[in-house]
C-alpha cells in the first residue's frame, strides 16, 4: 500500500502517462474540489476587492469580515424553491444548468497545476480545453431557449454571438503562441504540458519571445477571454440594466448556482490557458537567471511564506478588531483562520511538502492575479454597447491576432526566410 | 484620425489610467461606509429626532403648562393636550398628552412654539418599532424616553 503510493509519488509522471486510473480518480477529486474552493475564495475576493474599489466595505458580519458570507449564500441558495417555469421546455431547462458546469470542469482535465500535477497529458491538450470550454455556449442557449421567455432568450443570442466571434481572435493568439513552441525542435506541440516545457527550454516565457510579438498575442488572448466568459466590460449577455440577468433570468435557487459556478470555473479555466501559454506555467519567476540549488531552495520556500504572511495578516486583524461582546465570536473565528493558515505554511516547510507544492503555487499565484485583474476590471470599465463590441471583436482583434501570427512565423522562419529571398534574388 | 488620439488608443491609455483610480481606492482608508451598531454617526445639535417633554429634575414635575400652543402650531394636529388646574398650587397640570409620532415630520414647530421649553426634539434617532400602536406616544413615554427597540428573531 505504501509503496504503491510512495512509488507513484516517486515516478515524476501524471496519472496519465502512469496510466493509473486510481491516482486519475484522486486527482479529479481533488482538482473538483479545489476549484469549488477556488470559486468560494473568489466570490468572497470579488465582493470584497469590488466594493473597496466603490469606497464600501463590503460583507463584514458574516464570520469576520465577511469571511462566511459565500457558505450562507450557498446555504440559502441550496434551500431556496427550485422554480421550474410553467412554459419551460422541461428537458431542456434541466440539463442546461449541468452541461454548462459540465464543461467548465472537463477543462480541467488537461490542466497542468506542475510537471506531475495534471491529471492527464494531451497531445492536443490545448485544443480538448478550447473544444470543451465552447461547448459551454451549447449549454447558455439552452438556457437560453428553454426558458421560454423574452430577456433569456435576447441573453443568450448576445452571448452565443459574442462567444462565437471572439473565439476567432482567441485561436489566432494561441495558434501564435504555439507556432512558439515549434521554433526549438522543429515540431509544435499543443500538449499544456508540452507548452510549458518548450518554454523551459527556450528559456523565456512566451510573452516576452520576439519582444512585442508575444505581448500582444497574449494581450489579444486576455481581451478575448474576458469576452469569452462573458463577464465586465463584455457582460453584454447579462447586461443587469437591459436583460435582467440575461440567460439565466428563470433560473434560481441550485440551479442558477451551478451556472455562477461554472461561470467562475470558466474564468479559472481561460485564465490557466493564458498562464500556461504565455506565463511559464508552473515554472517559479526567472529560471534562467537565479539557477543553482541556492536559488532553488531559497524560491522552495516562497510558498510557506505566503501563507506565513497571509496568517500574519489575519493574526493582525484579531488585534484590530474593536473590542466589544458582539464581535468576540468573530475575533475568535479570524485568530483560528490565521492559525490555520500557519499550520498549512508550516506544513509547507517539510521538505517533501515543499518540493512538490512549489510548481502548485506558482501556477496558482499567476492564475490569482487574473482573477484580480477580472474584478479590477469589472470594478473599473462601463459595459461595451454590442456594435462596439462586435466592432472591437472584429475589426480590431482579428486583424491584430491574424497579423501577429503571420509576424510570428515570418521571425521565427527569419534564417529559412532570408535564404531563400537569397536564393531567389541569386 | 490624428496621431495623439489613435497611440492613446492604441496603448489604451485611458483605460489604464481609470485602473490606477479604482486601484487608489482600494486602500481601506477610504471606505466611507459606518458600521452602523458599531460606529454611529455625528448627530448635530440641531437634529430634530424624538420628542422628549421635560420635567423639573428637582421635583419631578412636569414643565408642560398646556398652554396648548404646540397642539395650535403643529401643522400635522397631532400633539393633544388636556389639563387640569391643580387647586394646591394654581398651576395647570397635563393630565392627557398624545404625540402621535407616525404622522410627525418632525419639523420642530412645536418645540419652538413652547412657551416654557418643555417639549423639545432631542437627537434620538432610533425610531423603528415592530407595530404602528407604539408610536402614538403619552405623556409617561415621552417624558422618560423611548427606547430602542430590539431586534427579535
Amino acid at each position: 500500500m505504501l509503496d504503491a503510493i510512495t512509488g507513484y509519488l516517486n515516478s515524476g509522471t501524471t496519472p496519465g502517462e502512469y496510466g493509473s486510473i486510481f491516482w486519475a480518480t484522486i486527482y479529479i477529486l481533488v482538482i473538483t474540489i479545489g476549484i469549488s474552493l477556488a470559486v468560494i475564495a473568489m466570490n468572497w475576493l470579488e465582493r470584497k476587492i469590488l466594493a473597496h474599489m466603490q469606497i464600501r466595505l463590503g460583507p463584514m458580519r458574516v464570520g469576520p469580515h465577511g469571511l462566511l458570507q459565500p457558505f450562507a449564500d450557498a446555504l440559502k441558495l441550496l434551500i431556496k424553491e427550485d422554480i421550474i417555469p410553467e412554459e419551460a421546455d422541461k428537458l431542456v431547462f434541466w440539463s442546461a444548468p449541468v452541461v454548462v458546469t459540465m464543461t467548465a470542469f472537463t477543462t480541467f482535465l488537461v490542466v497542468p497545476f506542475g510537471r506531475t500535477h495534471a491529471v492527464t497529458d494531451m497531445n492536443i491538450g490545448v485544443l480538448f480545453m478550447l473544444g470543451i470550454s465552447s461547448l459551454g455556449v451549447l449549454g447558455i442557449i439552452m438556457a437560453g431557449w428553454s426558458s421560454n421567455s423574452h430577456y433569456p432568450l435576447m441573453g443568450s443570442l448576445r452571448s452565443s454571438a459574442q462567444m462565437v466571434s471572439y473565439e476567432i481572435a482567441m485561436g489566432l493568439a494561441i495558434v501564435s503562441a504555439v507556432l512558439m513552441t515549434s521554433l526549438q525542435t522543429g515540431t509544435g506541440t499543443l500538449s499544456m504540458i508540452g507548452i510549458v516545457e518548450a518554454q523551459n527550454a527556450q528559456q523565456t516565457w512566451f510573452i516576452f519571445k520576439f519582444f512585442p510579438l508575444g505581448f500582444i498575442a497574449f494581450g489579444v488572448f486576455a481581451i478575448a477571454m474576458v469576452a469569452e466568459t462573458n463577464r465586465a466590460p463584455f457582460d453584454l449577455p447579462e447586461a443587469e440594466s437591459e436583460l435582467v440577468a440575461g440567460f439565466h433570468t428563470e433560473y434560481s435557487g441550485f440551479r442558477w448556482s451551478l451556472f455562477f459556478l461554472a461561470e467562475y470555473a470558466a474564468m479559472l479555466a481561460v485564465s490557466s490557458i493564458a498562464v500556461t501559454l504565455w506565463l511559464g506555467g508552473w515554472m517559479r519567476p526567472f529560471p534562467n537567471f537565479l539557477s543553482g540549488p541556492a536559488w532553488e531552495t531559497a524560491f522552495s520556500f516562497i510558498p510557506a511564506l505566503a501563507l506565513f504572511v497571509l496568517a500574519g495578516m489575519c493574526l493582525l486583524g484579531t488585534v484590530r478588531m474593536p473590542k466589544i461582546p458582539q464581535m468576540r465570536v468573530q475575533t475568535v473565528g479570524l485568530g483560528i483562520f490565521g492559525t490555520l493558515l500557519g499550520l498549512v505554511g508550516l506544513v509547507l516547510l517539510v521538505p517533501a511538502v515543499r518540493e512538490r507544492v512549489q510548481d502548485i503555487f506558482w501556477f496558482v499565484t499567476k492564475v490569482a492575479f487574473f482573477m484580480y485583474l477580472y474584478i479590477w476590471y469589472r470594478g473599473t470599465f462601463p459595459r461595451y454597447r454590442f456594435d462596439q463590441l462586435m466592432k472591437v471583436g472584429w475589426k480590431v482583434l482579428l486583424p491584430i491576432g491574424l497579423a501577429v501570427l503571420i509576424a510570428t512565423a515570418m521571425v521565427g522562419l527569419y534564417p529559412e526566410l532570408a535564404a531563400a529571398v537569397v536564393g531567389v534574388v541569386q | 484620425m490624428s496621431l495623439k488620439p489613435l497611440l492613446r488608443k492604441m496603448f489604451l491609455v485611458d483605460l489604464i489610467k481609470g485602473l490606477k483610480v479604482t486601484f487608489n481606492y482600494q486602500a481601506p482608508s477610504e471606505a466611507i461606509t459606518e458600521q452602523y451598531p458599531l460606529e454611529r454617526p455625528v448627530i448635530f445639535e440641531r437634529f430634530r429626532g424624538q420628542p422628549r417633554l421635560s420635567v423639573n429634575p428637582d421635583t419631578g414635575e412636569s414643565l408642560c403648562i398646556v398652554c396648548n400652543l404646540c397642539a395650535l402650531a403643529c401643522p400635522e394636529q397631532l400633539i393633544v393636550v388636556k389639563g387640569e388646574r391643580n387647586p394646591v398650587t394654581r398651576r395647570k397640570e397635563p393630565v392627557a398628552w398624545t404625540y402621535d409620532l407616525s404622522r410627525c415630520m418632525f419639523c420642530g414647530l412645536c418645540a419652538e412654539a413652547c412657551s416654557t421649553d418643555a417639549l423639545e426634539l432631542t437627537q434620538d434617532y432610533e425610531m423603528a418599532l415592530y407595530s404602528r400602536e407604539g408610536m402614538v406616544l403619552d405623556q409617561a413615554a415621552l417624558e422618560r424616553g423611548q427606547e430602542p427597540t430590539r431586534y427579535e428573531k
